[in-house]
């Protein structure tokens, strides 16, 4: 890999993806500072056909290779709220999993960005089809409820009739 | 109030009554991994059939029980247990219930309550299961009790959509479950709504006899 990507954020005015990266070309290690623009976007653009359009961008590709479609998709994502004119705190806490949340309340878009932080570590710890250790029906047995012990999220019971 | 219940003109419900018919329903709220859990018991070619008008996704499933072919359908919400309640179409003629909530939130873990009761409202006594999801995120959840279930006498899973632990124990038992009520029950709700469909096919008739008499036709929109 040409270059490897350290950190990357975004600037608004005018919108673009800025990439802290390091070069092993010329075997120099010197960081380096590149502002990709991002062009024909929108508040009402589609943030993942973006993500990739710039991932597979010909003049760019090879200094985002180390750069996953799922955060370039968070960093348009920050870029598009903005424009539809909301706080980078409000954009930030979306794209964060807060235990505590009501997830119903969320309308789909909001509720999508938390699934897909969700979706990282069900990804991770997921077993494939066609991963070599699969079964299918995969028993576990866990201590009986005799022997377990009692949850925390029982405890205030006599408060909602639990 | 009956045809409401019935109100999915895509679907027609009074298949549920032949012997070879199930219907389980998902409940539980956004983002406990319902559909996830579907699509990792259906894992060889499961066909989801989208009604999104309805906010529903339908799950088939074809298996074999005392040696007799039977046919489930799953349903699952697709959205629509945002407004924390479903439309009375949802559990009409269900013969068994999924609970699905998440061990990483207790809000999830909360509101298993409100599903509850729901459910009871409609369907008294269906068989019912809580599935703890998502326990590979910690299994330290499984040493601990969740009292809901024991409360409610309802058997608890500890389960993973994820590395799919205990999922096809969960949806076979529960399939095997919902046969079993089906053969079993005459229940009560069932012929209170079969009554009510009655009764209100009787009132629609005499509406339309006082249409046809004033002369009023009624228009369909597709015919303007």
């Amino acid at each position: 890999m040409p270059f490897v990507a350290k950190r990357c954020g975004v600037q608004f005015c005018p919108p673009s993806i800025v990439l802290i990266y390091e070069s092993n070309i010329k075997d120099t290690n010197k960081m380096r500072k590149r502002i990709i623009p991002v062009r024909n976007f929108s508040k009402c653009s589609d943030c993942c056909m973006a993500a990739e359009r710039m991932k597979h961008h010909i003049r760019h590709r090879a200094y985002l290779e180390s750069v996953s479609l799922g955060q370039l998709e968070r960093l348009h994502i920050v870029l598009r709220d903005h424009m539809q004119g909301h706080s980078l705190e409000h954009t930030l806490a979306s794209l964060r999993l807060d235990p505590e949340e009501d997830l119903n309340k969320l309308d789909d878009e909001e509720l999508a960005r938390k699934k897909a932080q969700m979706d990282k570590l069900f990804e991770r710890n997921r077993r494939r089809k066609d991963d070599p250790d699969f079964v299918y029906d995969l028993e576990v047995e866990f201590k009986g409820e005799v022997a377990r012990e009692p949850c925390s999220w029982d405890e205030e019971e006599s408060d909602d009739g639990f | 109030m009956a045809s409401d219940a019935n109100g999915i003109p895509e679907l027609d419900q009074d298949k549920y009554d032949a012997d070879e018919q199930v219907k389980i329903i998902c409940l539980g709220d956004s983002a406990v991994g319902k559909s996830k859990l579907m699509e990792r018991f259906l894992i060889d070619g499961y066909r989801p059939q989208q009604l999104s008008t309805y906010a529903l996704t339908l799950y088939k499933y074809n298996t074999t029980i005392d040696r007799k072919a039977v046919l489930v359908d799953f349903w699952d919400t697709a959205g629509q247990e945002r407004f924390q309640s479903m439309h009375p179409s949802y559990y009409h003629k269900a013969h068994a219930c999924i609970m699905v909530f998440d061990v990483q939130r207790k809000i999830t873990y909360k509101n298993l309550t409100s599903w509850y009761t729901e459910l009871r409202e409609y369907r008294p006594e269906i068989p019912c299961v809580v599935v703890a999801n998502k326990i590979d995120a910690d299994m330290k959840v499984t040493q601990r009790n969740f009292n809901f279930a024991k409360k409610q006498g309802l058997p608890l899973y500890f389960v993973s959509a994820a590395d799919g632990t205990n999922v096809v124990k969960m949806f076979k038992e529960t399939i095997k479950m919902a046969m079993s009520y089906k053969q079993n029950s005459s229940d009560f709700m069932d012929e209170v709504m079969r009554e009510l469909e009655n009764f209100e096919l009787e009132q629609n008739k005499d509406l339309s006899l006082q249409t046809a008499q004033e002369g009023l036709k009624p228009e369909s929109p597709e015919s303007v």
